[in-house]
């Protein structure tokens, strides 16, 4: 871990933990041309998923948060990621990344391309530092195993999850020993609490949403930070100007438009989250002292938009339903992609 | 008339296909994965399509979904269905055409009852007194930049007693929809007949082929016998709503002739099997060529919006080309282009 980009003596009061390939940054490692060009791109190179800075730069705006990133890109690379942060004006307090070499020289293969050993640690050891009411929304994606580690690190610090279930987890994941032992005892340290409130997937191999169902709905998959944000909203960490902002740049920078927000949206309407409130709050942040917020084009459509695809839904479809993970079950959703245990099928 | 779009989204009557709701779902959600600039706009029953869409992999910021309750089954007369359900999911998608919220009607459902849906809410093009029923079939030919072996027959059914003026209008519809299509630059019109000379046939062909003659620009050959149609003489064939419905059936009853003949011959005797077999990848690749679900559909021409009927048994492939075909034909203005057409 290289030192904080900042540092910050108050306790936070929310800590947002960020991935960072395919969730924040647009990378490609399908192939091993891919690979090699990812490994030696330069820092203005790298182009952020859209929304994805705009998103981590609002969260951070209430100035008593912290932005905690693990990412298994590998140590080498710490230089040219952080300089594209700071090209983003995106600020750190923490930032893990993978020791590659380390595990190659050690013949530790299993590590290089397991996840469930390597985040599931390192966001509990960071967890230990953190105060116990500090509230968490994570963010990944659907090209590993985000999903499933970030739901068992949350139902394990929040007591829901046996020390025999876990050691079956770690087990079937081929968690080495070492680290299955960190993991057992970070966690040990950490006071009983159910602090993470959402968990965002960003879809960018549009694995289809149900194949996330299994996991409750505190996993949200997202196609695009712009309903990252609305949920965020709606759960308080962001205001209804500050959502505004992230379309716009959206908008501006990434060629969305009316019609892929209002889609989105819509999207996740129709997958039961209560966003009408979130709706009625955009729409009245366009009145009074925010009324500038109406010369950003093509807002005002986009908010009329939205009552549209409101309306054309008829009933708003019940909450999805809270029920418990189970993981051994899950394993399989946790194993490297090329693992031939490896099943992304939607749950039937 | 509908302008260039920069973005442009199709409206897909989801259900009353015989395949089911979750085969023209799984087409828009193909289609949002291959086409960044089409937007499907998924018109049916919600927690189906809900249901269908959240099990299979879509780009969630190109679909959207408006709730109908109801819809028209494949065995109901159309009139009185539309009458009784009247937020049937093809009346629903028509009337959101028409009122700007997409640019085009893809339905894999009842005809009549698209037809009747999209009279209803949709406008004639001036100059345009029927709608025409259009479709595709395969030939021995291939026109156009596409190298494209199917050729374009008109009226099929929309109207069963066409005027000579409906068939001038037909035949400058029918023109129009092979260019922009099938980058045919100059296709091929003719009249369907019992003879190819001018003087042959009923007078309304007699008087409509007077007409078309003198028409600047378009590509009239003349006459053409119903032998005519699957060698592609020509690209645009033009007839009533009555013999073109004939021709259709007629070519579909010999198709299924031959596959029930070749699979006789297959039961039948070993030696004819072991021809069949040898021939297999011949007949597989006159099967790729020939094969209608890559033209996704066929339209329904006259109205100032576009109307792309599939056919009842498409699978996801012909419903996301169909929506392409769609996309395309509102892209180059193709009512536009037929007004122009018939202005000349």
């Amino acid at each position: 871990m290289s030192l904080p980009d900042r540092i910050d003596p108050r306790p936070p009061r929310r800590i947002y933990r960020w991935d960072l390939d395919k969730t924040y940054l647009q990378t490609d490692f399908e192939s091993l041309r891919d690979l090699f060009r990812t490994a030696f791109q330069k820092a203005h190179e790298k182009v952020a998923v859209p929304g994805a800075s705009a998103l981590i730069r609002e969260l951070a705006e209430q100035g008593d948060s912290r932005l905690c990133i693990v990412s298994g890109s590998p140590k080498q690379m710490r230089a040219v990621l952080e300089e594209k942060l700071k090209l983003d004006g995106v600020q750190w307090d923490e930032f893990v990344l993978k020791d590659n070499v380390g595990n190659l020289l050690r013949g530790r293969f299993r590590a290089l391309r397991g996840q469930v050993g390597y985040k599931l640690p390192a966001i509990l050891e960071s967890r230990v530092n953190a105060p116990v009411e500090a509230e968490e929304v994570l963010f990944g994606d659907d090209a590993e195993a985000d999903a499933f580690i970030y739901s068992l690190y949350a139902d394990l610090i929040a007591g829901r999850v046996d020390e025999r279930v876990l050691s079956q987890v770690l087990e079937a994941g081929g968690v080495y020993p070492d680290d299955a032992a960190r993991v057992h005892e970070a966690w040990k340290k950490i006071p009983i609490a159910d602090p993470v409130r959402r968990i965002f997937i960003h879809l960018d191999k549009l694995t289809p949403p149900a194949h996330f169902t299994p996991y409750g709905p505190r996993v949200v998959p997202i196609f695009n930070y712009f309903q990252a944000a609305l949920v965020l909203l709606a759960d308080g960490h962001l205001t209804a100007p500050q959502v505004l902002k992230i379309a716009v740049e959206m908008v501006q920078t990434a060629g969305h438009n009316i019609i892929t927000l209002s889609n989105s949206f819509q999207d996740l309407l129709r997958r039961g989250l209560p966003l009408q409130q979130a709706a009625i709050a955009l729409s009245q942040a366009m009145e009074g002292p925010n009324a500038l917020l109406k010369a950003m084009r093509p807002m005002p459509d986009i908010l009329a938009a939205f009552s549209k695809r409101l309306a054309a839904l008829g009933t708003q479809p019940p909450p999805p339903r809270v029920q418990a993970v189970d993981y051994v079950s899950l394993i399989s959703h946790a194993l490297p992609r090329t693992h031939k245990g490896r099943t992304l099928k939607p749950p039937t | 008339m509908v302008g260039k779009p920069q973005h442009i989204t199709i409206a897909f009557d989801v259900m009353g296909s015989d395949h089911g709701p979750a085969e023209v779902v799984r087409g828009a959600a193909q289609l949002s994965l291959e086409s960044p600039h089409i937007h499907a706009l998924l018109v049916g029953d919600r927690p189906v399509i809900d249901e269908a869409l959240a099990g299979i992999k879509h780009n969630g910021e190109r679909i959207s979904v408006h709730h109908a309750g109801d819809y028209v089954g494949m065995d109901e007369k159309p009139g009185e269905a539309l009458a009784r359900k009247p937020e049937s999911s093809v009346a629903v998608a028509a009337r959101l055409v028409a009122e700007g919220e997409a640019h085009a009607l893809v339905s894999a459902g009842n005809t009549g009852a698209g037809v009747l849906a999209c009279k209803r809410h949709f406008q004639l093009i001036p100059g345009v007194r029927r709608a025409a029923l259009a479709t595709v079939y395969p030939t021995r030919g291939v026109r156009g930049a596409k190298q494209d072996p199917f050729s374009l027959i008109l009226d099929v059914g929309a109207t069963v007693e066409a005027t000579a003026e409906d068939l001038v209008a037909f035949a400058v519809m029918g023109s129009a929809y092979a260019r922009i299509i099938s980058r045919n630059e100059r296709p091929k019109v003719a009249l369907l007949s019992n003879g190819v000379e001018p003087q042959k046939g009923p007078p309304r062909v007699v008087e409509a082929h007077q007409r078309l003659s003198q028409m600047p620009g378009l590509n009239f050959t003349g006459n053409v016998e119903g032998i005519d149609i699957p060698r592609g003489t020509v690209d645009v064939i033009v007839t009533d709503g009555f013999v073109g419905n004939v021709c259709l059936k007629m070519l579909e009853g010999v198709h299924d002739t031959v596959m029930e003949l070749a699979q006789y011959a297959y039961k039948e005797s070993l030696r004819w099997r072991a021809g069949l077999a040898m021939l297999s990848s011949g007949i597989e690749r006159l099967k790729d060529i020939t094969d209608w679900e890559q033209y996704g559909g066929a339209p329904i021409l006259g109205f100032d919006r576009i109307f792309i009927k599939a056919h009842g048994r498409s699978k996801a492939r012909a419903i996301a080309n169909a929506g392409k075909v769609a996309a395309k034909a509102v892209a180059n203005e193709l009512g536009t282009a037929i007004q122009e057409g018939l202005a000349k």
